[in-house]
């Protein structure tokens, strides 16, 4: 079941990266980085069930906090920069 | 009552991958930042929440849980937070194409 899981987060992670690439504004591509993060996030919580594959849950915390320093880091730079 | 747990687990992980999913799509196919943001920032907490609860389900340790439980509500806490961050500077600084009235912005117009 894991496997399914890891393959539909797949997925969800390419079409963010494609509206990334895409944009077309630059609050598109933040928009998307962001939402990317969250999916890393829900995938490496998905690895940590798998047995051997040496992914702990304090690897999910880690990046759960990075994601949202790396947001906030991303808003301050829209708000600094402009459009 | 392993199987059941295992099972429970299983299908909530899966159920949090496809809001993942669902996230992607919307932000994918919508049309302007703002509605994108609306997609971006709920389905993915909703499928963490779910996400964080399979894997305790399937894992079963203390400590485990314990971390996943705190992953859980970091993420209802700094989500909201995150998004609004990227609103306000977007409204502030990013001229964005929009479908229908921005009403803040006309109220803005109407006051000067």
């Amino acid at each position: 079941m894991s496997n399914a899981a890891l393959a539909i987060t797949a997925i969800a992670a390419v079409l963010f990266v494609a509206r990334m690439l895409r944009g077309p504004a630059l609050a598109d591509r933040v928009i998307s980085v962001d939402g990317f993060v969250s999916t890393i996030v829900i995938g490496v919580t998905i690895a940590s069930v798998r047995p051997g594959s040496g992914v702990v849950e304090s690897t999910v915390l880690v990046v759960a906090i990075g994601g949202f320093v790396g947001t906030a880091i991303l808003a301050r730079f829209i708000e600094r920069r402009g459009s | 009552m392993d199987e059941v747990l295992d099972a429970i687990g299983a299908v909530a992980l899966v159920l949090g991958a496809l809001f993942a999913l669902l996230a992607a799509i919307g932000v994918h196919k919508f049309r302007d930042p703002y509605s994108r943001m609306h997609a971006a920032a709920k389905s993915p907490t909703l499928g963490l929440v779910l996400v964080t609860m399979g894997a305790a389900l399937q894992i079963r340790t203390i400590g485990a849980v314990a971390t996943l439980t705190l992953v859980a509500i970091l993420q209802l806490l700094t989500s909201p937070v995150g998004t609004h961050l990227i609103a306000r500077a977007v409204h502030l600084r990013v001229e964005v194409p929009q479908d229908g009235v921005d009403e803040l912005r006309r109220d803005d117009e109407a006051v000067s």
